[in-house]
């Protein structure tokens, strides 16, 4: 195996912005990110979707960049720009040549002190927002399947069960008073990480980064919903209707471990046991062997988020098997990973497979055109979640020193039915809508 | 606007303009080396040793566009079928080696080629390679493999059939390309039920020939130890140059005319015109490049602000121009709010004619040569960014020197350039539109644009 490092700087400032860099001299590019602790998962009771909504206010004008000017100073930057709105954060980021990294750090400085907006931007942005609604879940086949139809199913807790593209009449319901408030209330300095990837020099990186946000004051009284859950006693399912496509779909989750337990990293490699392209046991016996399905896959979040959270299962099945037939042959798979041991093989070659899928997700992440996001992306996992930035250099190890016995033990303990959720998407009518 | 200021001030920005741009820094084109093997497979080598990882791809320059009139998707099904057997290993041992080698394995075919590509740990590099080699040359096409790869692809076939965005292109595509097989995106049901295994046989005999062959390889290896590892997996490889047929014109369309594909229940109408432009061998394909970063392919685009960040008509606005190795074209796409769907079209044509009658103005100008040569620069960083690079440049033979001139090249370009590339290749009068949503609902606005055809879709005509 060859010896890897990346280089990894930080500190934190005085109102409690912590600050990452990591040097790499690849191209001249840099990726910047500021990340949020404010997720959908965390956004106050009864307002779904409003950390979303929000997200898309960030970019509508703030002190000293008016409406569109954030943009149009990254896009002539030569950078490309994007926000996502995750269970546990909310990020910005931008990837531009290095020459802009002074130029968008001012941005998002400026953004992170005042935001800019009126009623008009406000009106725009959630009719843009249902239109993203309907082109990703309510016009597609299988839009949502399953993101958004195994949360309620699977948990109890509002925080971590509710719509979190946000129902419209929610939507309808934000002020721009709640805007601000929540702004005021979520994007303080303490409740963030600013992360600077690329082609830069640490110390100028921390010397830009202390200029430009080092007066903006922290928010002591920062909230954290309670997102804990009560223990699942038993098995809970739920049935959506599939309106457009034609097959029947399947999704199964199983609550992970905690974070930060050893028990955590072997859900992660279990989940790449049974998951990941047609080598993981799932899609060899339902796709591959039995047939019964046309595609079953499946994945664990394991660094990226700081709540319940499920390794779930996607399988699309052919309509002339019935739901209880794939089932079946789903949990076979996973009775013999209660039943037997994983082979030392198996393990070590989902291992390499591990390994260099973590270097491919630093690597990039988010497309060709945003280097490095995925490096920086958890980086800022491990500084929000885990304190410890420089985990990036020894998280692999807790996962390659996984065993065949704890995966055993794990699936004993964890992959058990009253620790899933089933959801049953299905077809409106044989054929789909036509 | 009426804040209700219950929320504390935060003190001011140190600085209330933007910071300028420090001095822009020299992008390094990685260090290439290119060669042919005696068979005829062209080689293209780049070293980037940041992530212990390599990217092969090796491309045949054949793909559905050569079936498309017998066999649609075929190439497509060859390819799928590639990675499931070959006469030393079987699928199963395939993805075993993929998975103790760290690797991911793609085949797939377009309309103008066929490919495989493989990224994995570099330890690996001769396996790798050697996988590919393999799949390269000694593919089996297990029956029962076929059988199930073509069942997989029949129930895909009939997802796509209710997804808006595929059913748009597919329709597009059939308008603008008319008896030209770059016409046929995809198989319907029936011909997926009609492919058989000797015509994949066949199709992979004749198509994955070295002859007119490019492999590209990027990552983290020497150059010396990849060409010798190349020689030894493909040098003895000799098979003869497959004959391209040639292909009947695409149609001239003349005026606007409205294809409607009618989805029962769309609750959003995607709507997707276009025309006719040019591919990336044509001497205006830079300035052509230019004016769709300012008409809508960029984030700060026009169309973008109007439809989008003005109006809300719509959270995915989108302009691009397309090449295939025959031809190009032009495309703009919006999925909107089924009330709108007139006023998206008046204001994409509103756009398109301003961009075609007045010339840009110098910030605009220089803030698009700007994106497209930062962007440029930001595919370099990546392996995936870098091979797609490359692959760009060789694929479609571009002049050597392609990507270190690109950024020059856009410098260069006026706002004449872009007033030219518009009125050329933005073709605003004679644009076909494609609307697909549920007919009750967008008929009447469809018919404000021309005349109007409605499909179902499946493809038939019922209107």
């Amino acid at each position: 195996m060859k010896s890897f490092k990346i280089p990894v700087e930080h500190t934190t400032l005085p109102n409690g912005l912590r600050v990452v860099v990591s040097q790499d001299r690849t191209a001249p590019v840099v990726t910047v990110g500021v990340y949020y602790q404010i997720g959908f998962r965390l956004e106050p009771h009864g307002r779904s979707g409003f950390a979303h909504l929000f997200e898309h206010m960030m970019f509508q004008g703030s002190e000293n960049a008016g409406k569109m000017e954030h943009i149009r100073l990254i896009n002539s930057s030569g950078g490309l720009l994007n926000g996502t709105t995750n269970y546990d954060l909310t990020n910005y980021f931008e990837s531009v040549p290095s020459n802009a990294l002074e130029r968008v750090l001012w941005l998002e400085a400026d953004r992170m002190r005042a935001l800019k907006v009126d009623d008009e931007n406000l009106r725009n942005q959630r009719d843009v927002v249902k239109e993203e609604v309907r082109v990703n879940v309510m016009n597609q086949p299988y839009g949502g399947f399953p993101w958004l139809d195994l949360p309620p199913v699977a948990f109890r807790n509002w925080q971590n069960a509710h719509n979190f593209y946000g129902d419209f009449a929610d939507l309808d319901a934000a002020s721009l008073d709640d805007v601000q408030r929540f702004f005021h209330t979520y994007y303080a300095p303490n409740n963030a990480v600013l992360l600077m990837v690329g082609d830069l020099e640490p110390a100028g990186a921390f010397e830009m980064a202390r200029r430009y946000f080092a007066n903006i004051p922290a928010n002591p009284k920062t909230p954290r919903a309670d997102v804990t859950e009560k223990p699942q006693t038993e098995e809970r399912r739920g049935h959506v209707e599939e309106k457009f496509g034609p097959l029947p779909a399947i999704a199964i989750g199983y609550t992970l471990p905690e974070r930060g337990t050893h028990e955590r990293n072997v859900a992660g490699i279990v989940d790449r046991v049974l998951h990941g392209g047609r080598a993981g046991r799932v899609y060899r016996r339902l796709v591959l062997e039995k047939q019964i399905a046309v595609e079953a896959d499946g994945h664990a979040e394991i660094v990226d988020t700081n709540g319940p959270t499920q390794m779930v299962t996607r399988i699309f099945h052919k309509p002339e098997f019935t739901t209880d037939e794939t089932m079946t042959a789903f949990d076979e798979v996973i009775a013999e990973l209660h039943d037997r041991e994983i082979s030392e093989e198996e393990l070590d070659a989902v291992k390499v497979k591990f390994r260099s899928d973590y270097y491919s997700m630093l690597e990039g992440g988010m497309g060709s055109y945003m280097p490095r996001f995925g490096l920086m992306h958890y980086l800022a996992c491990f500084t929000m979640f885990d304190g410890d930035p420089d985990r990036i250099n020894t998280v692999l190890d807790g996962f390659l020193n996984v065993t065949p016995a704890e995966a055993q033990a794990y699936a004993r303990k964890y992959l058990v039915a009253k620790n899933r959720a089933i959801v049953f998407r299905t077809p409106v009518a044989k054929g789909g809508a036509q | 606007m009426t804040t209700t200021s219950t929320v504390p001030q935060r003190p001011a920005s140190p600085q209330s303009t933007p910071p300028a741009l420090a001095p822009e820094r020299p992008v390094q084109w990685p260090h290439r080396e290119v060669r042919t093997l005696a068979n005829g497979m062209q080689v293209v080598l780049a070293e980037s040793h940041t992530f212990p990882k390599i990217a092969a791809q090796l491309y045949f320059r054949a793909g559905n566009a050569l079936v498309a009139h017998r066999s649609p998707g075929l190439a497509s099904m060859a390819a799928a079928v590639v990675r499931t057997g070959t006469t030393s290993r079987s699928s199963h041992r395939i993805e075993e080696d993929l998975r103790r080698m760290g690797a991911d394995l793609g085949t797939s075919a377009g309309a103008d080629s066929s490919t495989i590509s493989v990224a994995g740990l570099s330890e690996f590099s001769a396996g790798l390679l050697d996988l590919v080699g393999d799949l390269a040359r000694n593919a089996s096409f297990p029956e029962e493999e076929f059988e199930r790869e073509r069942r997989q692809r029949l129930e895909e076939v009939k997802i796509e059939r209710t997804t808006p965005g595929f059913l748009a292109n597919e329709r597009l595509r059939r308008v603008l390309f008319g008896k030209h097989p770059y016409a046929i995106v995809a198989p319907t049901e029936a011909q997926v039920a009609a492919y058989e295994r000797a015509h994949l046989v066949e199709y992979y005999k004749q198509h994955y020939s070295p002859a007119d062959a490019l492999l590209i390889v990027v990552g983290d290896f020497a150059t010396s130890e990849m060409f010798a590892q190349i020689e030894r997996t493909f040098g003895d490889w000799r098979a003869p140059q497959p004959e391209a047929p040639k292909s009947a014109e695409p149609p001239h369309h003349t005026g606007r005319h409205v294809h409607l594909v009618h989805l029962p229940g769309s609750v959003q109408t995607q709507v997707l015109l276009g025309n006719l432009a040019i591919t990336r061998r044509a001497p205006d394909w830079h300035a052509t490049v230019l004016a769709n970063a300012i008409y809508g392919g960029a984030f700060h685009s026009r169309l973008v602000i109007n439809i989008r960040e003005q109006k809300g008509y719509t959270y995915s606005p989108r302009s691009g121009v397309n090449p295939l190795r025959q031809y190009g074209y032009f495309t703009v796409s919006a999925a909107v709010r089924n009330d709108v769907a007139a006023a998206t079209l008046t204001e994409v044509f509103y756009e398109m004619d301003r961009i075609r009658a007045l010339p840009v103005t110098p910030e605009e100008l220089d803030s698009a040569r700007s994106y497209l040569t930062g962007v440029f620069s930001l595919g370099v960083a990546t392996l995936d960014g870098l091979s797609g690079q490359l692959s760009t440049v060789y694929l479609d033979k571009l002049p050597e020197g392609y990507l270190e001139n690109y950024r020059d090249r856009v410098r260069a370009l006026t706002a004449d350039d872009v007033i030219a590339a518009a009125r050329r290749h933005f073709d605003s009068a004679d644009a076909q539109i494609v609307i697909v949503g549920d007919r009750e609902q967008i008929a009447e606005q469809a018919a404000l644009f021309g005349d109007v055809s409605t499909y179902n879709a499946q493809g038939d005509l019922i209107g």
